[in-house]
């Protein structure tokens, strides 16, 4: 494998996944927290995929199977899943909470999907690596809040005691949506943004840091790193 | 550098970059010039600010899980739910896998984060490791990708108006302790910059 002059990998150096310390290649494992030492993620493009494919077979029966299901003596019998939740304080109008729940439960699981496959797809071709490298944060970043409509059904679920004038019982599709969540954060911890970096270097589409480094370190309190 | 590490670079988390460690003044970040990943913050005292908001966080977690979360009025009953009581709920009907997953996120990974972080930055306050220090930080930066407690709380703000027409719901002490207790632990992680805190831990006095 070929790597970028100015990258770590190509004079030698691993840096720790978990504290950061740079190390010769040579050393098994970090002599500050002696966590395994590896060049990149082992596994990673293997991992992120089967992740991914796994939340991608949960994502039907997380959408399909009903997550909560509520019985009370005035309003009777309603069963949700995720959509028709959405649709339901919606027609309640309670339109932000809907956008809340919507933004939260559809739109963030599906633009994760799509940006592991984009950043998949990045590691072969190796085409604009500073963006597929935020895109990479940004996927990191809002895969948790996924989670809400999970926490909902456990909290109206433990707060709704048995006996009561309500009863309100969890559904299959409140555990696959956890499934989902889960496997989505596995599959974005799992992927090594370096290998697309590593892509670009390879089909010649470096971005040195000498060109650019005026003007991407030119924000106002921060300190670009001098090159080594 | 500190006679503690040899090799004087640094390299980025997200693009592999190789650097020299740069000098920065206090209160500056430095930042990778090729991908724009965050570096490390250079905060001077940043072990006695951070722990004083870890424990400052560990005691509102702990009013957070004693103290009633919701009230439910509803025909003429009125019944409390604790935290624990979003665990306790999902077991009882029968899923008890989701309720563990739901205990990790919620009470189990946030109760590593705070007793990691106090574990190793109350004994660097006066430059000592205690054993297994490090093998703790690395377990804290791990339990902290799990913790989901500012999600929860958004979960909390959506049940109040998804039964809001069937019952009445109020919101209890815990759940003010709760958002002192987020606010706490997010301004104690933000403060702590990953790299320099593993440079102290190097340094401390085992």
């Amino acid at each position: 494998m070929t790597f970028d002059p100015t990258t770590a990998a190509a004079r030698g150096f691993t840096r720790c996944h978990s504290c950061g310390r740079v190390e010769t290649a040579a050393a098994r494992h970090c002599p500050v927290c002696e966590s395994p030492l590896h060049l990149r993620k082992p596994a990673s493009l293997e991992r992120t995929v089967a992740f991914t494919l796994g939340a991608g077979l949960l994502y039907f029966p997380a959408n399909l199977l009903p997550v909560l299901r509520i019985e009370s003596s005035i309003k009777g019998e309603q069963v949700n899943t995720i959509l028709s939740g959405v649709i339901q304080f919606w027609q309640d109008g309670d339109y932000p909470v809907a956008l809340i729940i919507f933004t939260a439960s559809v739109v963030i699981p599906l633009i994760k999907v799509l940006a592991i496959v984009a950043l998949c797809f990045a590691v072969r071709s190796g085409r604009s690596p500073a963006a597929m490298t935020r895109l990479y944060r940004m996927t990191e970043y809002i895969g948790r809040w996924s989670m809400v409509d999970v926490f909902v059904v456990a909290i109206l679920v433990g707060v709704v005691q048995l006996g009561s004038v309500l009863r309100i019982e969890p559904g299959g599709g409140a555990f696959a949506f956890a499934g989902v969540v889960v496997l989505t954060m596995l599959a974005a911890h799992s992927f090594d943004p370096r290998l697309i970096w590593d892509a670009a270097a390879a089909n010649g589409r470096t971005h040195r840091v000498d060109s650019n480094a005026e003007t991407l370190g030119a924000r106002s309190a921060d300190t670009s790193a001098s090159h080594a | 550098m500190d006679n503690c590490n040899p090799i004087p670079y640094l390299a980025c988390p997200d693009c592999d970059a190789l650097f020299t460690l740069p000098e920065i003044p206090e209160g500056d970040r430095a930042i990778c010039p090729r991908c724009r990943a965050h570096l490390y913050t250079n905060r001077a005292g940043f072990v006695s600010h951070s722990s004083a908001l870890v424990l400052a966080a560990a005691f509102f977690f702990l009013l957070a899980n004693v103290f009633p979360l919701l009230t439910m009025r509803a025909d003429y009953r009125e019944s409390d739910m604790r935290l624990i009581g979003s665990v306790t709920g999902l077991e009882q009907q029968g899923f008890p896998v989701l309720a563990g997953m739901v205990a990790t996120f919620v009470i189990g990974a946030p109760t590593i984060v705070i007793g990691a972080l106090l574990y190793v930055l109350i004994p660097l306050m006066r430059g000592r490791r205690l054993p297994w220090a490090r093998h703790l930080c690395r377990v804290m930066y791990e339990a902290r990708r799990w913790t989901m407690v500012e999600v929860f709380l958004l979960g909390i703000l959506v049940s109040l108006l998804k039964l809001g027409k069937l019952a009445t719901l109020t919101l209890g002490i815990s759940f003010w302790a709760f958002i002192g207790f987020i606010l706490c632990l997010a301004s104690a992680v933000t403060i702590i910059d990953p790299a320099q805190l593993w440079r102290k831990i190097e340094e401390a006095q085992p």
